[in-house]
């Protein structure tokens, strides 16, 4: 019709006519291209363009929980969470002038300024549009600076977040544990998103090796976005991939079997000393009331605001601040342990427990003397050997029952492996035996035995360990797995899991035996002779054994002790006392070591341990005492 | 007026011969596609700050409807004696945008006349139409030397390289475009045509080096859109996702993700037509295709009905623009064409290029309304 049948057709239109099919073809070419593409990309890829485009638009945002608190025996908060003021910047919006303004706001120095750069930078490369944390825990007064800014400073936001904190300071310090960063290894391997890098992670302690549970499930937040990563409202689900809220849950609080005013009076009770532990354990259920171990560091450092300095002065103490000395440490347990010895031979009825055996003061074995601790003891039996730790007594017991039948006893008891407390990479200790000796290449000598039999040599425990050894001694035999979480209970208070105590097994023992062990105890306290007769109580009896555990490291050199803290020094000597109280229907077991102390274990470790059974006793008398009951008040707000 | 009203013989009443005479099919094909272009504009605003400009737009296409009407009424055998008057005229405007000239987004093409930015190299548009139709005139009526055609036709490109100037690649392109069909359709001897192309590619390369930074940088991410995701290819990829997320049948009116969420920039201008597709699917495109097709051919029609050569120019080149205006703006939406500020008529915002187009539209009314047979 257009090109035929135009009637009239003037003469100068004769090249248009003649052209006008190509003018058809073009156009038709050029649309049918445009409907082809159109046909690509709507019909042929259109669900992938779609599908792109939503998985652009929706966005989700995790809600971390809230961690669960870590609560003593009683209820009382140990570590909580506080309000904090963390700083945020959008990558998206924030720029170097609004960073400068910051950093000139908050007086942050070169390093801090480059640490915030660092992590812009490090998130601008992600592209999730979603802010960083930049600055943690800045306290209301730069928060408010910061605040106060808000309209010059694009893309910086405070946002107001829980933050651990542990009520007490260094209290319990290595039980409880600290937090800090994910690694960035550890935010490799950890899947999901579960952890930000800004967020914190349970290093030490309870806070590590319960960390799933304290932990909680993060929540999901799920919205849509612009093309500039802002919010927008938008009731279309089909652009949001699952429910748009499902909320965090909280992490589960920890009862632990800690004693809060037990735990102070013990670290009240080394206060003196450079470096000490001290474990409480109740012998009937294998709780513990008690973990001390000194020197330690304080968590709400060590929770995101350590220095370089401080660490590197953590590090660089020769006493080891970050080591666990009730779990993580192996020590001689000296005299304390020469009540297995006793039991290897009175048990076997080797000797009988009231024979009398002499001791000259010292013990000649082939070409060396062995000397007994102080002058000769004369004639002595199991209590009197125990009463005045006598060394030439268990020589003979061990000469007559050789090495291997006082490790079995040793071993029966819990020492030479673990005690399953399952906390801060526990030791498992060490119970040499002939052939272990052998293992090692050494050709046994017999000085090997005496040497084990009283606690040196090659025997090494951990004071976790011996306190449960003298649980089984008081309770009459029955080995408690050590226990320090009582029960997990939700962030509202049920109850989720109630942890039972657990028995080991029981020792192979006489119980008229340990009767023998227990009088000679009593004896070493509250007998005029005995080694902690100075530490007796008038409040409550107890009984226990002190020791003086020779350190292996070398001799003591003048110049060292200039770097040394005072009061310890490697080559001296640990003073232990290990006991149990009350004397008669025994109820704690109680262990305590003196690090390095080169004093005697009756002099320094039974003063500690009778302050913190007579404290005990107290609060078994009194309940807790007012200063803690308004601690009481405080943990359930 | 006075060539209507000679040329008035039928029909008793001055509506009865207005409605005898006006080509209806051609306002009609217009009107749909305005409606669909002002249906889009206000989905393509929603939820953002800039709703007033779809008022602004009626505004527009009123005062365009008033000029088409006025120039469907006015003889356009008027405009022979004035077109290098005319095309003077729009040349001295824009030398005088490159001197007074309103500067936005690094480039300089606008007049700023207080009431609104006027923007010459649109009306150049219509000015070099006008000029082509009087040149094809001129060689109708008598034997002009060959010197002499080559002059008017370097006059005929000087808007081309002043609108290079700007810089506006779109703009200059387009009239380069329309200049080149009228003269592949008109010119009687096919070797001045292949001197006319040859002469455009030998030219390439030099506009190259001539090229602002920019512009070459979007000939670059046309070429190879996953150079950089997020800079220069980011206008294509994102029209692209959204034009294809539309599928068959569309996410519904004004439930278009990528428009919603802004994922597109200044998509009333430039991209409405990735709106459209997005919220309308094929069937929406197809649609618009075919309307814009019924235009164009609707035309080709017309010129090819035309009382004269002059006339039939006219139409050519309206059409001519309005063809490469489409195909460019869509191929650029569809990623096929490099990223050149090309409206897409009667549906793109903007107020020197809806009264272009009308004014344009109202030279083929005006044209229509005279042919033969009345």
């Amino acid at each position: 019709m257009l090109i035929r049948n135009a009637p009239g057709m003037v003469e100068p239109l004769r090249e248009l006519r003649r052209r006008a099919r190509w003018v058809l073809a073009v156009i038709g070419v050029a649309f049918l291209i445009l409907l082809g593409r159109l046909w690509q990309l709507q019909v042929i890829r259109g669900e992938r363009y779609h599908a792109r485009v939503l998985s652009i638009v929706g966005s989700e945002q995790l809600i971390p929980a809230i961690r669960g608190k870590i609560l003593d025996r009683r209820g009382r908060a140990l570590v909580d969470n506080r309000p904090a003021f963390n700083i945020y910047a959008d990558p998206e919006t924030v720029d170097d002038a609004s960073l400068d303004l910051l950093a000139q706001l908050l007086t942050l120095d070169d390093d801090e300024r480059e640490r915030v750069r660092a992590r812009v930078e490090s998130i601008r490369a992600r592209k999730n549009g979603l802010p960083v944390q930049i600055l943690s825990d800045q306290g209301r007064d730069r928060a408010a600076l910061v605040q106060q800014a808000r309209q010059r400073l694009s893309g910086v936001e405070v946002r107001d977040e829980p933050y651990r904190r542990y009520v007490h300071g260094d209290l319990a310090a290595h039980a409880l544990g600290y937090m800090n960063h994910p690694t960035q290894a550890e935010l490799a391997k950890l899947a999901d998103n579960e952890y930000e890098a800004h967020e914190f992670i349970g290093r030490h302690g309870i806070e590590s090796q319960w960390e799933r549970y304290l932990r909680g499930k993060k929540g999901i937040e799920r919205f849509v976005v612009d093309a500039t990563g802002t919010r927008v409202e938008s009731d279309d689900d089909e652009l949001i991939d699952g429910p748009r809220f499902v909320p965090p849950e909280p992490g589960h609080n920890l009862v632990l079997t800690l004693d809060l005013d037990l735990q102070r009076a013990a670290e009240q009770a080394v206060r003196r000393h450079a470096a000490a532990a001290v474990v409480v354990v109740e012998v009937n259920t294998g709780r513990i009331l008690t973990l001390v171990s000194k020197p330690s560091f304080d968590p709400n450092i060590m929770t995101g605001h350590l220095t370089h300095a401080e660490d590197t002065l953590l590090r660089s103490d020769p006493r080891q601040p970050y080591l666990d000395k009730t779990l993580r440490q192996h020590y001689p347990p000296g005299s304390t342990f020469k009540f297995v010895t006793m039991i290897a031979a009175v048990d076997d009825e080797v000797v009988a427990a009231d024979q009398e055996l002499e001791c000259k003061g010292w013990h000649k074995r082939g070409q060396r003397r062995f000397h007994c601790s102080g002058a000769a003891h004369g004639a002595v039996n199991v209590i009197k050997a125990i009463k005045r730790s006598c060394n030439v007594y268990v020589w003979q017991l061990a000469e007559l029952v050789t090495l291997d039948r006082v490790a079995e006893v040793a071993v029966d008891f819990g020492f030479g492996a673990p005690t399953g407390l399952g906390l801060n990479g526990e030791l498992p200790g060490r119970m040499p035996t002939r052939e272990w000796y052998e293992a090692q290449g050494r050709t046994f000598k017999i000085g090997y035995t005496l040497n084990a039999s009283t606690g040196q040599g090659d025997v090494e425990v951990t004071v976790v360990q011996l306190a449960m050894a003298y649980a089984a001694l008081a309770n009459g035999g029955a080995l408690y797995v050590p226990q320090v979480v009582e029960r997990m209970e939700t962030a509202t208070g049920e109850v989720v899991t109630e942890y039972e105590p657990s028995l080991r097994r029981r020792v192979q023992v006489k119980s008229e035996v340990l009767e023998v062990l227990r009088q000679g105890m009593w004896q070493v306290v509250n007998a005029e002779g005995g080694t902690a007769y100075a530490a007796r109580s008038e409040q409550v009896v107890f009984a226990g054994k002190t020791g003086t555990a020779q350190a292996r490291s070398g001799r003591r050199r003048k110049k060292d002790q200039e770097q040394m803290p005072p009061g310890w020094h490697p080559s001296r000597d640990h003073a232990w006392f290990a006991g149990y109280a009350p004397a008669d229907n025994p109820e704690i077991a109680v262990v305590v070591l003196i690090e390095h102390a080169g004093e005697h274990g009756g002099a320094v470790a039974g003063p500690v341990a009778k302050q913190v059974i007579e404290t005990w006793w107290k609060l078994r008398t009194d309940g807790p005492t007012d200063s803690t009951a308004a601690t009481v008040q405080e943990g359930q707000q | 007026m006075t060539g209507l009203r000679s040329s008035m013989v039928v029909g008793s009443s001055r509506w009865t011969r207005f409605n005898a005479r006006f080509d209806w099919p051609l306002f009609l094909a217009i009107s749909l596609i305005v409606g669909i272009g002002l249906l889009n504009l206000y989905s393509a605003l929603s939820g953002r700050t800039h709703q007033r400009l779809f008022y602004r737009q009626i505004v527009w296409l009123s005062v365009g409807l008033v000029g088409y009407m006025v120039m469907t009424v006015i003889d356009y055998r008027v405009w022979q004696r004035f077109a290098w008057v005319v095309l003077g005229a729009v040349i001295l405007m824009i030398g005088l945008v490159g001197i007074v000239g309103s500067t936005i987004k690094g480039s300089n093409r606008w007049l700023d006349l207080g009431v609104f930015n006027l923007q010459p190299s649109e009306i150049a548009k219509i000015a070099v139409i006008l000029a082509c139709a009087r040149l094809a005139h001129e060689t109708e009526t008598r034997e002009l030397p060959l010197v002499e055609v080559l002059l008017r036709v370097a006059v005929l490109c000087v808007p081309v390289g002043l609108v290079l100037l700007q810089p506006d690649l779109g703009s200059a392109s387009l009239i380069l475009l329309i200049i080149l069909s009228v003269g592949f359709l008109m010119v009687r001897e096919p070797w001045i045509l292949a001197g006319l192309v040859g002469a455009g590619v030998t030219l390439f390369p030099l506009l190259w080096d001539e090229l602002q930074g920019y512009q070459r940088e979007r000939i670059v991410a046309f070429l190879d859109p996953e150079h950089d995701p997020t800079g220069i290819g980011w206008h294509t990829r994102q029209s692209i996702l959204a034009v294809g997320s539309g599928r068959i049948t569309g996410e519904g009116y004004l439930d278009g993700t990528q428009n919603q969420f802004r994922f597109l920039p200044e998509q009333w201008t430039d991209f409405p037509f990735s709106v459209w597709a997005e919220e309308w699917g094929f069937l929406g495109c197809l649609l618009l295709l075919v309307l814009f097709a019924f235009l164009l051919l609707w035309i080709l029609n017309a010129a090819l009905h035309a009382r004269d050569r002059f006339g039939a120019v006219l139409c050519i080149g309206v059409g001519a623009m309005i063809f490469w205006h489409v195909v460019v703006n869509i191929a650029m939406v569809l990623g096929l064409a490099p990223v050149v500020g090309v409206t897409l008529p009667l549906v793109s915002y903007g107020g020197s290029s809806v009264l272009t187009v009308f004014l344009g539209l109202g030279l083929v009314s005006s044209v229509s309304a005279r042919r033969h047979g009345y």
